[in-house]
């Protein structure tokens, strides 16, 4: 059965060509139940925009005009994995490992649960719809059953495709652990990923992230995270951002003495844009949260920052959570827009927050060119000393892949 | 006897253009190679400034006269093009770099500084053996030569930091300002070792203090007063002597 094209045009409010062409791509998919239902979320919002206060400096409806292949293809260098299995997606095919090692299965659903808080996420809702390919599958498992140590890479990469959407589900058993490294490499026109982790009691999961993509892409990675009874999860991400780009996390800490950490840097050149947002609830006393997030910017990038801690009544009680951003702006022209948000109902949380933005030291520069430093490198060695206590928590395999990264970086931009 | 630094006639201010301030105002002095001069005067004198200017620190213009390090001008050269040529600062107030440690920090400006002279780079092992041999003449534990430069050191690490530096980079004229602040004694004699380690005939250095005590250790071959911008008096160590017996009211009064 084909869905009536015209009756999903109904669901949406006033779909514009981009929006049109989804509903189009979605209509060509098997059925299925759950996609109907994100897919039904998707069209609450349409593509978000800046009228929605969460989207307000992020705007994927203005900055996609239409669904094109970008000029070049993904980014060449994905985080390095020797000989850890990989998974890639690009926008026709996913590529599975052939030996996982023991305590880690996949499986492929094509009707998986429906998305948690797919309403709060449009483009999660979008990604959990489209995610499916005819004759293809539509959400890939991971399930771990033991503690592994092997890292797991996750790459998605396209060459010069219209779209890429992937979506994965991570379930983590009782006492089991993952070690996760995404590499998200663009490609596409419009790249979206979407992850959902459930961790049971005692689950630990490490998950770090590359973001990179060309200047003429759109770019989303969306998690979703649930924390078991003393589950820890540990998040670190580096970002170049995009056209528009957007690292959103939703995690909650669902049961009792949970520690999550939230860790993230951005770098953003000019014709770039890079948003972190991410919103904690603490749906469980006695759970932890740290975070912190440090950008730089040069003219004509934009950085965003957006940060949600929500502590409910009586559930939140002994919360600690503390939430840092410290973004440096390195030129005239670049722009930071930040918003950090404690919402606590319960009266015994210690909670803390703090937002900072500026310029490189200018008495750090001339001590540094007093040595005989010159000032690009001297701003390229502050910056990258700045942004790295952000990247301290990244997979120890792939930190220094992570550092430099963004010495590359800062050297090409200098 | 070569010149080595040559300040003709030098005035410059400090401050945007319309609150200019000049604070120096017709300096003139010379240095040769091999001598170590202090330069030793009041608050407010110019000392600091003279130090800045000379190594081209962001705010202070140069309104005439001429400053020449083995005949060549400096004044218009970038601070690490100067820092390349030889010139040194340690300062009076080291700088935190924060995530930077200080073995990274030396040789990153060390190879910056070979680069911008069209030298090689210094080897891992030959830099590892050379810091590890001036660390251990300062009392710098090769631990805190892992740190972030002068990040969470105390004001007398900071200076040892900086003379760690200097030995390192081996400069051709180094300029010491307040070197002697906040040292006790032992520091100040570690420091003192550091410097007069570095004497030799091709290297000239200036030293700025406001007291006798760092001259002890560091015996001057000439001593300068700088008193409104302009060196007012100059004579052998037995000046300094004289500052510390007489003060500056006593020396200027005689000199106005």
């Amino acid at each position: 059965m084909t869905l009536s094209i015209d009756a999903l045009k109904e669901k949406f409010r006033n779909p514009g060509p981009v929006e049109l062409e989804l509903i189009a791509r979605y209509a060509m998919l098997p059925e299925s139940g759950q996609r109907e239902r994100a897919f039904s979320a998707f069209a609450e919002t349409g593509l978000p925009h800046r009228r929605m206060e969460a989207w307000r400096w992020t705007d994927f409806k203005a900055a996609i005009r239409s669904i094109e292949a970008p000029e070049t293809p993904g980014q060449s260098v994905p985080l390095p994995s020797g000989d850890c299995p990989v998974i890639a997606f690009s926008g026709t095919k996913t590529e599975l490992p052939t030996a996982l090692p023991p305590g880690i299965q996949l499986h492929s659903r094509t009707d998986a649960q429906a998305l948690g808080n797919a309403e709060e996420v449009p483009l999660g809702a979008l990604t959990a719809a489209l995610a499916g390919r005819v004759g293809g599958l539509d959400t890939l498992i991971i399930e771990v059953t033991e503690k592994t140590e092997t890292p797991l890479h996750i790459i998605t990469r396209s060459d010069r495709d219209e779209t890429n959407f992937a979506r994965v589900a991570v379930i983590v058993r009782p006492g089991a652990s993952l070690d996760l490294v995404e590499s998200h490499l663009g490609g596409a026109g419009f790249s979206s990923f979407l992850i959902e982790i459930g961790m049971q009691d005692g689950g630990h999961v490490r998950r770090t992230v590359l973001q990179k993509a060309s200047a003429d892409e759109a770019q989303a990675v969306t998690a979703i995270v649930s924390l078991g009874d003393k589950s820890e999860y540990t998040q670190t991400a580096l970002s170049f951002g995009a056209h528009v780009a957007r690292l959103e996390t939703r995690l909650t800490h669902q049961e009792s003495g949970s520690h999550a950490t939230l860790n993230g840097a951005y770098l953003c050149a000019d014709g770039f844009h890079s948003d972190f947002t991410s919103h904690v609830r603490h749906g469980a006393p006695s759970s932890v949260t740290r975070q912190v997030t440090k950008g730089a910017v040069l003219d004509g990038g934009t950085g965003v920052f957006q940060g949600k801690f929500h502590v409910p009544r009586t559930v939140g009680q002994h919360t600690d959570a503390d939430m840092q951003h410290q973004a440096l702006l390195l030129e005239d022209g670049a722009q930071v827009f930040a918003k950090p948000e404690l919402e606590i109902y319960a009266d015994d949380v210690e909670c803390a927050h703090g937002n900072t933005s500026g310029a490189l030291d200018p008495n750090q520069l001339f001590y540094m060119r007093q040595r005989g430093i010159p000032e690009t490198q001297a701003k390229a060695l502050l910056t990258e000393a700045f942004i790295a206590e952000a990247l301290e928590s990244a997979n120890e395999g792939v930190h220094d892949a992570l550092l430099e990264a963004a010495r590359t970086f800062l050297a090409e931009s200098a | 006897m070569r010149r080595m630094l040559l300040l003709d006639d030098l005035s410059a201010t400090v401050g945007e253009e319309d609150e200019a301030k000049t604070i120096i105002n017709g300096l003139s002095l010379e240095v040769p190679a091999g001598e170590v001069h202090a330069i030793m005067g009041p608050n407010g004198a110019g000392k600091s400034t003279l130090s800045y200017v000379l190594t081209g620190r962001d705010g202070y213009e140069v309104t005439g006269g001429s400053a020449t390090l083995d005949g060549v001008d400096i004044l218009d050269m970038d601070p690490e093009a100067r820092a390349s040529k030889g010139l040194f600062l340690s300062f009076q107030y080291p700088v935190e770099i924060p995530g930077v440690p200080v073995m990274t920090f030396v040789r990153t400006a060390m190879n910056a500084q070979r680069k911008l002279r069209g030298e090689e780079e210094i080897s891992a092992p030959d830099f590892i053996k050379k810091s590890r041999e001036i660390g251990k003449q300062l009392n710098l534990s090769t631990e805190m030569l892992k740190r972030p430069l002068n990040v969470g050191f105390s004001g007398g690490e900071k200076k040892r930091l900086e003379i760690f530096q200097m030995m390192m980079l081996e400069p051709s004229f180094a300029i010491l300002d307040e070197t002697d602040s906040g040292l006790d004694i032992d520091a100040l004699r570690t420091v003192a070792d550091g410097v007069n380690a570095l004497r030799n005939p091709k290297r000239g250095m200036l030293v700025i203090t406001h007291y006798q005590r760092l001259l002890d250790h560091i015996k001057p071959d000439k001593v300068h007063v700088l008193a409104n911008g302009k060196i007012i008096k100059t004579g052998g160590p037995e000046l300094a002597l004289r500052l510390e017996a007489e003060g500056y009211d006593g020396v200027l009064g005689e000199a106005a």
